[in-house]
């Protein structure tokens, strides 16, 4: 076999142009449905464009001078901010506490798997079923007013949806309820990942069950638990089925559940229809989200490289103070 | 105290803690299925955990009052399964590709399908909506299904369960065997991906199920609408006490993805942690 014979027929099997064909398919539908009307939506956001009307003119900042002057979206965000933050925090606290428990060998909690099936339940039901099933039972002739009031814990039936404090931690509750199964699947299987022998060391070594909390399975779930913030973030600065649909669609009442997401539809869906505005509404959307994720990812990258140096450091004083002992 | 003991109350403890969120996560649901089958007149007078007999009559006042059930149903079964066929599809491909090629800047196209995951695309729904209606797509299925060819989220998940179940030397004795590429992806690779492409396939189908916002933009014709949308209409005037037939509607938005998880839970479960844990 000649050596030209050998290079035809390796570049018979150098096949390696078929990466482009194979990942062409999903950059053009990118390109198409998701880059271009993201990108579309930012040049939106500097006309002045109506559902109504045909003709339309560049306006430059001028519907972001409008946002930050205007109070609806100031109160939106900062909803958005309080509800997403208000739910996150006892959702990623009770998964923790319950991950701990499921994967204590100590406590030997038995069931562990039917226990997750039913937590995450609520996560795979239709947002839109969600709100209007609790829209029923928290209506003032619901069954939640039936049975306090029959039980005798309130005199009255409470107007939930009246009052903006009730409305809102209705809404925290029901995205709790949908979401910690979810994150609780997550750490649990981040703290299987981490490796026995690391606990039986540190139990050879009398560590406390809480000291090898914060020392063993904290630092090394700490990628998880990036992951999972920055997904919730995601998800939270876009909330919108449920607080669109929990009341009557502008976040009554007094606007307590109006989310940034909310108002942007509340702007496009408007007698004239304002899609300038709205789009605007959508940028400012994806720049604090993208902005806070990336401050995140930056801090605690940041965070782990001084850590790591440190440790470094530690190590080698460690090692020196050995040699001259 | 010893130490049993006190490990023994602890758990008791611990046991009545997941008791109580079992109970708040199934209530609800067991509510709306049971007040599904009973009267408006019994609902107001109390709950009740035993199914009643309304059910027929529950039905009836529903689709006699436009809640067009089996086109909501037949709607949105096409639009998720057409965008699950499209997304397990392309996702596995491009996945496939960033495995099994090397390419040039093939890390950095892989490290920016990762970065999507993390990025809210579907912010861009106002320009979405403008460019569908120049093209005149609005009132149309394709919006609601071809995005669906580029799933980020899909991807990660596909790229992980390849890394573990393709072995690169199956492929190059394909090869030589004479087997074109996309045969080779067809026949060999998607017949040993199938549990991944079927764990991916459940989570895509939910998601396009429950999809809210983007059909809510794209369709205004009454005998187009999703079942999300459809169930939105239950919030207004038209069922204002009829709360029977309300809980009905409701619950037949659910039922099927409550026998999917039924069936399918040990997948799904598994599946959730398969895009966030890297082994």
């Amino acid at each position: 076999m000649n050596a030209e014979s050998i290079k035809k027929r390796r570049g018979k099997l150098n096949k390696n142009h078929y990466g482009y064909i194979f990942t062409a398919p999903f950059i053009i539908g990118f390109l198409l449905f998701s880059l271009y009307p993201l990108v579309y939506t930012f040049y939106l956001s500097f006309t002045n464009m109506t559902l109504m009307s045909r003709s339309y003119k560049l306006v430059g900042l001028d519907n972001f001078v409008k946002l930050f002057s205007d109070k609806f979206f100031m109160q939106s965000l900062g909803n958005t901010w309080a509800l997403w933050l208000s739910n996150f925090i006892p959702q990623i606290g009770i998964a923790m506490l319950l991950a701990v428990w499921f994967t204590s060998v100590r406590l030997k909690i038995r069931f562990v798997g039917l226990w997750r099936t039913f937590y995450y339940l609520p996560n795979l039901l239709m947002p839109a079923t969600i709100a209007v099933l609790f829209f029923n039972f928290f209506s003032l002739y619901g069954p939640v007013n039936q049975i306090t009031v029959r039980a005798g814990i309130i005199n009255d039936a409470i107007d939930f949806f009246r009052s903006t404090g009730w409305t809102k931690s209705i809404l925290v509750y029901v995205q709790w309820w949908m979401w910690f199964g979810s994150t609780l699947i997550i750490l649990m299987a981040g703290m299987t990942s981490i490796s026995p022998s690391l606990y039986e060391a540190a139990m050879v070594d009398g560590a406390t069950s809480g000291q090898m909390f914060t020392h063993i399975t904290l630092p090394l779930l700490k990628p998880v638990l990036v992951y999972t913030l920055v997904t919730s973030l995601v998800g939270g600065m876009q909330m919108f089925d449920i607080p669109y649909m929990l009341t009557d669609g502008r976040g009554s009442p007094n606007g307590a559940i109006m989310t940034m997401n909310v108002l942007m539809y509340m702007k496009f869906s408007s007698n004239k229809g304002h899609i300038g505005a709205a789009a605007t509404v959508g940028v400012m959307i994806f720049i604090i989200t993208c902005v806070v994720s990336l401050l995140i990812f930056r801090l605690l990258r940041e965070r782990d490289g001084v850590e790591e140096k440190r440790a470094a450091r530690k190590l080698e004083g460690g090692a020196k103070h050995e040699l001259w002992s | 105290m010893s130490y049993g003991l006190k490990t023994r109350i602890y758990r008791f403890l611990i046991y009545i803690m997941l008791i109580v969120l079992f109970a708040m996560c199934v209530f609800p649901i067991w509510i709306m299925l049971v007040n599904a089958t009973r009267s408006t007149a019994e609902i107001q007078q109390g709950i009740s955990l035993i199914p009643g007999s309304n059910l027929l009559v529950n039905w009836n006042t529903l689709t006699g009052r436009g809640f067009a059930i089996s086109k909501g149903l037949f709607n949105s079964t096409f639009i998720a399964v057409s965008a699950t066929v499209l997304t397990v599809y392309f996702s596995m491909m491009f996945a496939y590709a960033i495995h099994v090629y090397d390419f040039p800047f093939k890390k950095y196209l892989y490290g920016f399908v990762l970065m999507l995951v993390m990025v809210p695309t579907q912010i861009g729904v106002i320009g979405f909506y403008r460019y569908m209606s120049y093209l005149k797509l609005t009132n149309s299925f394709i919006p609601l299904i071809l995005p669906a060819i580029a799933a980020p989220g899909a991807v990660f998940f596909a790229k992980q369960y390849l890394e573990s179940a393709i072995v690169k030397d199956l492929i190059d004795a394909a090869r030589i065997d004479g087997c074109s590429e996309l045969k080779i992806f067809h026949s060999i690779m998607l017949p040993i991906a199938k549990p991944g492409a079927f764990t991916m396939g459940i989570f895509a189908f939910v998601g396009a199920w429950n999809n809210f916002l983007t059909p809510f933009i794209m369709i205004s014709k009454m005998d187009m609408y999703t079942l999300p949308m459809l169930v939105q209409t239950l919030r207004g005037d038209t069922y204002r006490t009829e709360y029977g037939s309300i809980y009905l509607g409701l619950a037949i938005s659910i039922i099927p993805i409550l026998i999917v998880y039924g069936i399918f839970s040990k997948y799904i479960v598994r599946g959730i942690a398969m895009g966030a844990v890297k082994e």
